[in-house]
């Protein structure tokens, strides 16, 4: 066999995988949209195999933009999440820029305790995260949720900062600080700068990880109109039938922002991620 | 003096943020498995009962063994999607971007809509998965494939290998990207093949990223919660019982805090001591 043949070989077992990994990914959520177009009639009166709508409706948008305040959800969600996102990242971009810098005492310590702060089932915090926003009387807001999504993100986050931190050279620290710049200076106007592959990585997972945030919601945000966008839909799902197409449309609307979010900024990800990629 | 303090300025909005909301919340979980309480007014101190009390605690154990199947297979599934996606994506191939982007879209959706698109798609009543298989006669009657106790396990692990093999696929791939051209070109030269240029070359270029991806994946699966709760409340029966809706059950449902805290606490040694094995197993030699 000779070396081109071989390599259409590889080639084309590529794009079998390829084409057949992006079916098994876009059949599901094909059906997710088909599903929110179809009439309440179409759902539970057809009988059999019945792939598309008898008539595509945009009429279950209509409907629950009408009976559920899914602009208020969204507006809970957006403003705990973007803020969580915002504050979280700074604190592990500063977190992340001080660790591949400085050696100090503790350094060992805290970033194996990053890891190990995921460990502890998240199930067992909810009782303290409640106990200690009704005491300082943040429960039901939007900003206490901002602060314990914060906290969620904040341990990755830093890690992946770090990996990025770690891949600059510090060539630039020294001149920079030879010139007589502070630490912060250093930090804000030269490293940050050149650091915004990373940073955009890192916002994209903060973001996507607390958007997608379910139990904690649930609990600290209990009160209807205080409701975060996904724990909205399953408390849709809980009333007392399940209507798909509304559910579906939804589900929809909940992932736009993320998704957006994702079509935006995605240049940058395999980018932040490639100088930075989380390693030891 | 002042330049000793530097670091420590860097790292302690996120060191505080992390001890207030963190660290408090974990000795609190550790305190409370130590009292037969409701969190109210009722304050038992009884030692270390329900440490041994989990120990014999036959759903709890079952409930391990269930989390043990769940992490091994999904991990394996996340891996082993991700590398091959990976590997094929790092290839010299048209619309490169465009399958990168259909790939990492279960990533982009929140557990919630995943759990009840499956939960709809695998649905008895007018599942499109029944209704497909029915119209071809390869079943006679729809199959409650989540309610089902030989399907609903299997079903919920496929479905979570599907929403989190993405972010492994990330990562590899952006740890495969920062290894050089040349190395391959080299080994390519000198006669190795495909795999032993995957073996020699890949695997330990990448082994920093997956040592730490790897733990961190782990950890996460092990603890899943929302996709299964919502799918199956870890039913039928017990059968997609796991430990943290176990967990969840006997703190929420039983209201066994002090139970359930202890079993926490379990947890959290069984996820640190996977980390110290994984990370003496892929340390640099």
């Amino acid at each position: 066999m000779t070396k081109k043949q071989k390599s259409t070989i590889v080639v084309t077992a590529g794009y079998s995988i390829l084409a057949l990994g992006c079916l098994c990914v876009l059949l599901p959520l094909s059906w997710m949209v088909i599903t929110s177009l179809k009439s309440m009639a179409d759902i539970t009166l057809s009988r059999g195999l019945k792939l598309f709508p008898s008539g595509p409706t945009l009429e279950n948008f209509v409907n629950i933009w009408k009976e559920y305040p899914i602009a208020t959800y969204i507006k809970n969600s957006a403003v705990a999440v973007g803020g969580s996102t915002v504050f979280g990242v700074i604190c592990a971009a500063l977190c992340g820029y001080g660790l591949s810098r400085y050696e100090f005492k503790g350094k060992a310590f805290l970033l194996n305790f990053l890891l190990v702060t995921q460990m502890f089932p998240a199930v067992m915090k909810i009782i303290p995260y409640y106990k200690i926003l009704v005491n300082i009387h943040l429960n039901n807001t939007r900003i206490g949720l901002l602060i314990v999504y914060a906290s969620f993100s904040i341990p990755f986050c830093t890690w992946m900062m770090y990996g990025y931190f770690k891949s600059i050279p510090t060539g630039l620290d020294e001149a920079a600080r030879v010139d007589g710049s502070s630490a912060l200076y250093t930090f804000y106007k030269i490293i940050l700068p050149i650091a915004v592959p990373g940073l955009v990585a890192t916002v994209i997972y903060a973001f996507l990880q607390n958007w997608n945030e379910y139990m904690f919601a649930s609990v600290l945000m209990s009160a209807d109109e205080k409701k975060t966008i996904t724990y909205a839909i399953s408390t849709m799902a809980d009333a007392y039938k399940i209507q798909w197409n509304y559910l579906m449309c939804a589900a929809m609307i909940s992932s736009v922002p993320t998704l957006a979010v994702f079509v935006v900024m995605q240049k940058y990800l395999i980018a932040g991620m490639t100088a930075g990629a989380v390693k030891e | 003096m002042k330049s000793m303090l530097v670091p420590y300025g860097f790292v302690s909005p996120a060191s505080l943020t992390i001890l207030i909301l963190v660290v408090y919340p974990i000795l609190y979980g550790i305190y409370i498995s130590f009292f037969d309480t409701n969190l109210v007014n009722k304050w038992n101190f009884v030692g270390l009962r329900y440490y041994l009390q989990a120990l014999t605690d036959a759903s709890f154990l079952h409930s391990l063994g269930k989390t043990m199947i769940f992490t091994v297979s999904v991990v394996a599934g996340h891996f082993f999607f991700g590398f091959i996606f990976a590997s094929v994506l790092n290839m010299n191939i048209r619309f490169r971007t465009l399958f990168r982007g259909i790939l990492i879209l279960p990533w982009l959706f929140p557990d919630v809509v995943i759990a009840y698109l499956f939960k709809w798609i695998l649905n008895t009543q007018g599942g499109i998965v029944n209704e497909f298989l029915m119209h071809f006669n390869m079943i006679a009657e729809p199959v409650g494939w989540l309610s089902t106790s030989a399907t609903a396990f299997p079903c919920v692990i496929l479905v979570s290998i599907w929403k989190g093999y993405p972010l492994v696929m990330v990562q590899i791939l952006a740890g495969i990207q920062t290894i050089s051209a040349d190395m391959y070109e080299a080994a390519e030269i000198d006669g190795a093949n495909m795999w032993q240029r995957f073996c020699y070359i890949t695997i330990p270029a990448l082994k920093p990223i997956l040592t730490t991806i790897l733990i961190l994946d782990t950890v996460w699966v092990f603890k899943q919660f929302t996709m299964i709760w919502l799918m199956t409340s870890g039913g039928p029966g017990s059968t997609t019982m796991v430990s943290a809706i176990e967990i969840y059950k006997n703190a929420f449902s039983y209201f066994k805090y002090g139970l359930a805290s202890a079993q926490s606490v379990y947890i959290l040694v069984i996820c640190y001591l996977i980390g110290v094995v994984f990370r003496r197993l892929l340390r640099d030699d």
